[in-house]
């Protein structure tokens, strides 16, 4: 049996009827802001009959200062336009759908405007006059459409039922009898939080991407921390060995009173694996590993780096590490031909030397700066470049130059005239 | 008093005087191919004694019955790799040092690349922040795969980089994802490695030995003194130029002069290229 809560009044609040159907039913359908269908199967060991049921609906509705209408039918379709046609309580019998619906105005179906004006050219005012039109007569003029709105007139159901997902909180909450300080009884209150969270993750098919702790201090004050891993996890020890590392490193400053943790859900991880490719490191594995390092480095000096799109040398930035699925190369693509050549790389000095130049005849034949001075013994440029003249314009002159026995990257800044030493080739 | 019992001559005879440490010991034989030849007892008790011997037992030993030996990481560089018997050593620490523009930094992002094409996580530990990552990605290194650790900026850095830096090493290779880490020391002069703590190596020896890992320093000088791994010394050969002194003159490459081994008995010369 299906029944129908509708309300002609505002309400309280927008999830007023569903948490007064979900006193009910965890089986329901929000068909809008004042209208609910709740799926009763299963309710005749609570209740007797239909009526008591519907009463008792009342007066949950009354309980909570909801004025509800409720219609009680073995159809979707009768049961929600019967809350909505009639005041109080309806009741119809198995089989007395049509029957019931037949004398309310057609504007009460779920039927589009136009077809409305056609119903009523036609003559129609009532649901039963739709319902007592020949089924193929009214298919040859409206096609399929003509058959949807006979059963809806019949108080037929032809979609399923769709139930509401009740909304997903992943929030577990811990109040302490006493304050607690440090990290290792910390640890033991961690795994009695998170444990049950992340089982309640783990039954909804979901990990947890981001993991919030709010530590409630003793001086009144709380420690909010929200940490995000590159790979989704709902592994309790991972998630506890991080959350330590950043209490470590960021400790809350006073003893914890009360503790709550809140996760955000994503889906579970799907990886197709290759039997033949290397194995892929753990994500868990892999955030941890990062997070303890995250102690021991600055901030922002661990991570992948990636190119920047400009020919600005040394454009770069930092990012997460997080590497993807391993794709080897294939035979034929242009990185799968052949190992690429072995090169020299630049050892950058960070920030670049400056350097005093003497020039002989627009080249450098001496170089001075920290830590170095001498002769150029072979030189190899210039070497032009230039860009971003739209924002923050850069012109560089670009000499490979040898120098007591170091073959440095010399760089004249075109529009500073200065001239410094990007690094070394090694 | 009874007389002493004749040797037997079946056994072999001790050498009872000290080896000279002036004298570099023999070289040993390479191991043989069972597949090629089957090598007789005495052969097989000579070659593991002369393994024994230079101390290169655990890395040349050929592997016996069902042992699964760990496949070193090779550089790319074939000479290099000949000279490695190879490529660095899984499990233990090695050495590349060398003065400025000795290639040292280019051989170990070409290392980077093989690793990183073969679908392995590689990470660059930093602690100069000398590492330029447009000429990792021109060596063909998958800069996703490869993790970077800079040393810190500021007044206080130099003296907290190198401890930060073996502590965070010593935090990567316990984690056992890293197929290859490197050490960039260059650039460091020997006061400051003088800070660190003396068993610092031998920590880092341990720490990689039981991990399918290879660890290697990039220094100036030979810094670990680690009895296992390769050590490979780099001397620069200079610059190689695209032709005659004069303005668009190119350079194309440096090429360097490479000794591995103890006494550096083996050598090979390579080259890098630039353009």
């Amino acid at each position: 049996m299906f029944g129908g809560l509708h309300s002609p009044r505002p309400l309280p609040s927008p999830q007023a009827l569903l948490e007064l159907g979900r006193a009910f039913t965890p089986r329901l359908e929000a068909r809008s802001g004042t209208l609910v269908l709740l799926d009763l199967s299963g309710l005749g060991r609570t209740f007797r009959d239909p009526e008591a049921l519907g009463r008792a609906l009342l007066e949950a509705a009354r309980a909570r200062r909801i004025e509800a209408n409720v219609a009680l039918a073995f159809t979707r379709t009768a049961a929600l336009v019967l809350a909505r046609a009639r005041n109080g309580l309806t009741v119809v019998p198995a089989g007395g759908e049509a029957a019931a619906l037949a004398p309310l105005p057609l504007e009460l179906l779920d039927v589009e405007e136009d077809r409305l004006t056609l119903f009523h050219r036609w003559g129609l005012r009532r649901i039963g006059d739709l319902a007592a039109l020949p089924p193929l007569g009214l298919a040859e003029r409206l096609g399929p459409e003509g058959d949807r709105l006979l059963r809806l007139a019949r108080g037929e159901d032809r979609e399923p039922f769709v139930p509401a997902a009740p909304p997903e909180s992943f929030h577990a909450r811990l109040e302490l009898d006493w304050a607690v300080d440090g990290l290792e009884p910390l640890a033991f209150l961690l795994s009695r939080v998170l444990e049950p969270l992340v089982l309640a993750l783990d039954t909804r098919g979901r990990k947890a991407q981001a993991l919030t702790l709010e530590l409630t201090l003793a001086n009144g004050r709380a420690h909010r921390r929200t940490l995000r891993v590159a790979a989704p996890t709902g592994d309790a020890r991972t998630w506890r060995t991080l959350l330590l590392l950043d209490l470590e490193a960021r400790s809350p400053g006073d003893a914890v009173t009360a503790l709550a943790v809140t996760a955000e859900p994503t889906p579970a991880r799907e990886v197709q694996f290759s039997l033949l490719d290397p194995a892929q490191p753990s994500p868990e594995k892999l955030a941890e590993t990062l997070a303890r390092l995250a102690t021991l480095t600055a901030e922002g000096r661990c991570g992948a780096a990636s190119l920047l799109d400009t020919h600005r040398p040394g454009a770069f930035v930092l990012g997460t590490f997080a590497p993807g699925p391993f794709r080897p190369a294939k035979p034929g693509s242009a990185d799968g031909t052949a190992t690429p050549a072995s090169r020299a790389a630049l050892r950058a000095f960070r920030p670049p030397l400056r350097a005093e130049v003497s020039l002989a005849k627009g080249a450098p034949v001496f170089v001075s700066a920290p830590g170095l001075r001498g002769a150029v013994a072979d030189r190899a440029g210039p070497w032009r470049a230039s860009g971003d003249w739209w924002e923050a314009a850069w012109a560089r002159e670009e000499w490979d130059v040898l120098v007591a026995g170091r073959l440095l990257r010399l760089v004249r800044d075109r529009l500073n005239e200065e001239w410094t030493i990007d690094g070394e080739i090694d | 008093m009874s007389a002493l019992p004749a040797v037997s001559p079946s056994l072999p005879v001790v050498d009872p005087t000290p080896a000279d440490p002036f004298t570099p010991p023999p070289l040993s034989p390479l191991p043989v191919d069972p597949a090629v030849v089957a090598p007789s007892p005495i052969a097989t008790k000579v070659a593991l004694e002369g393994l024994l011997k230079a101390r290169r037992l655990q890395t040349e030993a050929p592997p016996l019955r069902g042992e699964a030996r760990a496949t070193p990481l090779p550089t790319g560089l074939r000479d290099i790799d000949g000279l490695l018997r190879g490529g660095f050593p899984r499990g233990q620490m090695s050495e590349v040092h060398g003065p400025a523009s000795s290639g040292r930094t280019g051989l170990l992002l070409s290392a980077m690349a093989q690793a990183t094409r073969a679908g392995e996580l590689v990470a660059w530990v930093d602690p100069g922040d000398r590492f330029d990552p447009a000429s990792a990605a021109g060596a063909g290194a998958d800069l996703e795969r490869l993790l970077w650790l800079r040393g810190r900026r500021g007044l206080e850095a130099e003296a907290r980089a190198l401890a930060e830096a073996t502590s965070s090493l010593a935090t990567l290779l316990g984690s056992g994802l890293f197929a290859v880490l490197v050490l960039d020391l260059a650039g460091f002069g020997e006061r400051e490695l003088r800070r660190l703590p003396a068993t610092t190596w031998i920590r880092l020896q341990r720490t990689v030995a039981p991990k399918h890992s290879a660890l290697v320093l990039i220094a100036d000088a030979h810094v670990a003194m680690s009895p296992l791994g390769a050590v490979l010394a780099l001397r620069p050969q200079g610059p190689r130029f695209s032709g005659a002194p004069g303005p668009g003159r190119l350079l194309t490459g440096l090429s360097a002069f490479a000794e591995a081994g103890p006494y550096a008995r083996r050598h090979a010369t390579f080259a890098l290229q630039t353009v």
